[in-house]
């Protein structure tokens, strides 16, 4: 037997053989650019950052991401390892632990930037949100799925019960990127699994009811909105982002030879789109949002030949927050949307962020298992007979 | 099989289960249309960031914008660049990225620069800050030293600088700017927006200047300064036509790049600031105002002129006293102030006032500077005391320039116009001028001022060919309010060719000391009066008069009304 043959029947040898490996290599180009992209922002954010006692090397955040790579990648592997069942008990356990810690943040948290978002745990910081956000997805699939089969259980109701604790104790941080964020993929979970339009067109009304209520009673939110809609005000961290798509044109400056990343607020995370549209050119940028697509279209693709409700749901979140909030990133880095606060996955230097996106990742690498050779799909089989 | 028929038969086999999958993997199409939509938008704002708005290419608009001086140059008539601004060097430090010894760099920086020292390289370098200058101003000869040091905790840096090749030429006409690059003062302040503005910097402001006029005019007055020991000079030389100033000059010497090491003084500008009672000068003014008003109806009239005449409680007296009658010209040759006096008290105090509120006396110079002078007069006490005074230039204090644009209207054919620092062309149309004297009063005074020179207590202005004409004064120095002893304001006013006047030339020297070679004598016709002779004899072919021995003003007009000389 060669290892990972066609008949290597280990643990190992299975994995090889049902993971989509294809989606596989594009996450890992993915983290490789993002590699790429710290290393140029790295300077920029350390000159920023350095300060009074506080000096960091240029390549202080390069350092950090590469360890933070390596811590992530073992655990978005390991958990792609998991069987369908595991998954979904990883992901019940967590959503019900990871919530407790996000109603403790007010407690236990620590202040950064206005905001309460983190919580401390033997010198290291994370944000319960980013790691309940993938498990609530699967979560949510698992109650959802079950109207496939039986009506009688309320469990869409149920599933929109859990998102308003969430989305109550996000606000109350106050996290309105996250909010909207866990908001659109529940949304886009239950229209997926057969929410009625009416009930759709009802929720969407709702959305904008508490966006408007956000506009009108959190003061930080009313000030982000209104400098986007009008423009007036403090635009300078949007209009130093334009500056550097300008000054990177088609092509760009070439690597490490950017200069408007120098006056980006946070080079290395919310901005990090911009630091590459400056060195590496706007082509480079299609590149990246378009890989991001592809990993979307790509699982979407392959969720049509998905016959368990419960995966295809799943999945099918997942990788909905993971192109909504590369697409939310992107847009604000180019001024299409009002700034959020929201990182790049996986390109964006970070810490507990990188790990819960690792996590994440590893949860749709493990639902998406299957053999490769069946098809469900009548679409497919149709488009393939044309 | 149509897909109607086919999702029948679906529901038929699979059931409920597989229509909810059914209906799902549909609505899951819509979300991949939703992301790829997403992307389509994403790809065309960045085409729109990166080649619509970015597309005035970065690079090349800064090549542009770098060609186009922060603040316009400054040039002479010619284009000879009086004022420019370059990219300047400056050193900082970051004392906590030296690498290096700090004592051996301090040493190899005060090697590098010009007056820097071991100890204020040290204390610089050992500064807790995180950034501080070393030295601003540098030359790229002395920066290029330290750049060979390759000391990573030195920066050099460009920063925008004034500069004025010429060192001190017409440096009071310039004036210089403050640390902030604004104009401070002459052209430069008085053009402020002019020479700043985005959409003018671009084109040099064209001064009137002529910078080897100027340059003559300084050089002439400097060694005279310094022969006699004079505290100050002036100097002006101005077209009578249109009033532009070809030169102008103050002494002591003003660096505008380094104008906050002038002195006070030299910081001074005696030709449009300073007022001084320029005495005899006056006198032509006077006789011209006489001849216009009809009291003075030839050059022949005759004055008593005794060795005293007492007009009050003061006696008027002549440093070369007659004695007995004398014609006006014989007045203007021996500068009487006797004679003058009674010319101007027939001439009457309300119209020489009238006079001389046309001619702008009674007025801080009119020039675009905003270093102007407030004359001094009688004012209110304007008697006929004052008038006689006044009528050979005392108790009446005005600029140099004012004297220049008032000669140049005697002698322009009676047409006075504000003198200008612009060069007049195409874009500086000639300033409208309104009529002082008449034509014919301003041709007769040609013949009587060159008279001055030629039989006169002018005789060492003369410039052989030239033509010169014009009028020593010799005035006490009026210091707070009293005459100074023995300090005195010589002045001369000349004016060449007197055929055909062009141009006037005034030169002042303040205090100028007597010498052993002047025979004790410190009268303007001794040391001010040589220096414009020069002048015009070095300007002269510069401007292209040509000297010609056989071309005189009509002289007949004043030569039968003076004694001729008895020759030694």
């Amino acid at each position: 037997m060669t290892p990972l043959g066609r008949n290597d029947r280990t643990l190992l040898g299975r994995w090889f053989w049902t993971i989509d490996r294809v989606l596989l290599l594009m996450v890992l180009m993915l983290i490789g650019i993002g590699l790429v992209a710290v290393a140029a922002a790295s300077p920029a954010a350390s000159h920023r950052y350095s300060g009074g006692s506080v000096q960091l090397g240029d390549l202080h955040y390069f350092k950090r991401q590469v360890f933070w790579v390596l811590a992530g990648l073992p655990v978005m592997l390991g958990v792609s390892m998991l069987t369908v069942t595991w998954a979904r008990r990883l992901a019940i356990a967590g959503t019900l632990g990871f919530l407790v810690a996000l109603a403790a943040v007010p407690v236990l948290g620590a202040e950064a930037n206005g905001a309460m978002r983190w919580i401390s745990l033997g010198g290291f910081q994370f944000q319960p949100s980013e790691f309940l956000k993938p498990l609530f997805i699967v979560f949510t699939a698992w109650l959802l799925a079950t109207r496939y089969d039986d009506h009688s259980i309320p469990a869409l109701q149920l599933s929109f019960g859990f998102l308003v604790v969430i989305a109550a104790l996000l606000m109350k941080q106050p996290d309105l990127g996250q909010t909207v964020l866990f908001a659109g993929v529940w949304l886009a979970q239950a229209f997926l699994a057969g929410m009625g339009i009416g009930t759709l067109v009802g929720a969407l009304c709702l959305a904008i009811a508490g966006l408007g209520m956000a506009y009108l009673f959190v003061p930080h939110v009313t000030s982000r909105i209104d400098r986007f809609l009008t423009g007036g005000g403090d635009t300078y961290q949007i209009d130093r982002a334009l500056d550097c798509f300008k000054s990177g044109g088609l092509f760009g400056a070439g690597p490490g030879e950017g200069q408007m990343k120098f006056s980006l607020p946070e080079p290395h995370t919310d901005y990090i789109f911009s630091v590459i549209g400056e060195e590496f050119g706007a082509i480079a940028c299609f590149g990246v949002a378009a890989l991001f697509l592809a990993i979307v279209v790509r699982v979407l693709l392959q969720l049509l030949e998905e016959d368990d409700p419960f995966v295809f749901l799943a999945s099918a979140g997942l990788v909905t927050q993971f192109g909504a909030q590369a697409m939310i990133n992107i847009m604000v880095n180019l001024s299409l949307l009002p700034s959020k606060g929201m990182t790049l996955p996986f390109i964006s230097h970070g810490g507990s962020s990188f790990l819960a996106l690792s996590m994440g990742m590893g949860l749709l690498l493990a639902l998406t298992r299957r053999n490769r050779f069946l098809k469900a799909s009548p679409y497919v089989q149709r488009w393939r007979a044309a | 099989m149509s897909p109607l028929a086919l999702r029948q038969q679906r529901i038929q086999v699979a059931g409920q289960r597989q229509l909810a999958l059914g209906r799902s993997r549909q609505r899951l199409m819509i979300g991949v249309l939703l992301f790829v939509a997403l992307l389509a938008v994403v790809a065309l704002r960045l085409l729109d960031l990166s080649m619509l708005q970015g597309a005035k290419p970065a690079g090349q608009r800064d090549l542009f914008a770098a060609l186009v001086p922060p603040r316009a140059d400054i040039v002479d008539r010619h284009g000879a660049e009086l004022a420019r601004t370059f990219d300047a060097y400056s050193i900082a430090v970051r004392p906590r990225d030296i690498v290096g010894d700090k004592r051996e760099l301090a040493e190899r920086i005060a090697a590098a620069l010009p007056g820097m020292t071991y100890e204020k390289a040290l204390a610089t370098l050992n500064h807790p800050g995180k950034y501080r200058y070393l030295q601003r101003r540098v030359l790229p000869t002395d920066a290029k030293r330290i750049n060979a040091i390759g000391e990573p905790g030195i920066l050099l840096e460009r920063e925008p600088e004034r500069l004025y090749p010429n060192l001190g030429l017409a440096s009071h006409i310039l004036g210089y700017t403050d640390i902030d690059g604004k104009g401070a003062a002459g052209v430069e302040r008085a053009f402020e927006e002019r020479l700043s503005r985005d959409d003018m910097r671009g084109k040099p402001l064209v001064l009137s200047v002529d910078s080897r006029i100027q340059q003559a005019m300084e050089h002439e007055l400097a060694v005279a300064m310094e022969k006699f020991s004079a505290v100050g000079a002036a100097g002006i030389v101005l077209d009578v036509r249109t009033g532009e100033v070809l030169a102008m000059t103050s002494l002591p010497e003003l660096n505008p790049n380094d104008a906050g090491k002038g002195s006070v003084e030299a910081r001074f500008n005696r030709t449009t600031l300073g007022v001084y009672e320029l005495g005899s000068t006056f006198k032509p003014f006077t006789v011209a105002m006489a001849m216009d008003a009809g009291t003075v109806r030839s050059m022949g009239q005759m004055y008593e002129c005794p060795r005293g005449l007492r007009v009050g409680r003061f006696t008027i007296t002549d440093t070369h006293p007659f004695g007995r009658r004398c014609s006006v010209a014989e007045i203007m040759q021996e500068s009487s102030n006797i004679g003058t006096a009674q010319i101007a008290r027939e001439l009457g105090g309300a119209r020489q006032k009238a006079f001389l509120e046309k001619m702008g006396f009674l007025e801080p110079v009119s020039i675009e500077l905003k270093e102007r002078g407030r004359t001094l007069s009688p004012g209110a006490n304007w008697g006929e005391i004052a008038t006689m005074t006044v009528g050979y230039g005392h108790g009446i204090a005005v600029t140099p320039l004012h004297l220049a644009t008032g000669y140049a209207a005697l002698f322009n054919g009676g047409v006075w116009r504000p003198a200008t620092i612009l060069k007049v062309g195409k874009d500086q149309p000639l300033a409208p001028g309104r009529r002082v004297f008449t034509e014919q009063t301003s041709y007769k005074m040609r013949a009587l001022m060159r008279l001055v020179v030629t039989e006169g207590t002018g005789r060492k202005a003369d410039a052989p060919g030239y033509r010169v004409g014009g009028k020593t004064g010799t005035a006490e120095k009026v210091v707070n309010g009293r005459y100074k002893r023995n300090a005195v304001i010589n002045t001369f006013a000349g004016v060449f060719p007197m055929d055909d006047p062009r141009y006037v030339v005034v030169a002042m020297l303040d205090e100028p000391q007597p010498l052993k070679e002047t025979y004790g004598f410190r009268t303007a016709g001794w040391n001010v009066a040589p220096v414009v002779s020069k002048v015009i004899t070095r300007i002269g072919p510069v401007l292209g008069v040509v000297p010609d021995e056989q071309r005189e003003p009509n002289m007949a007009e004043v030569l039968p009304y003076i004694e001729p000389k008895a020759k030694p």
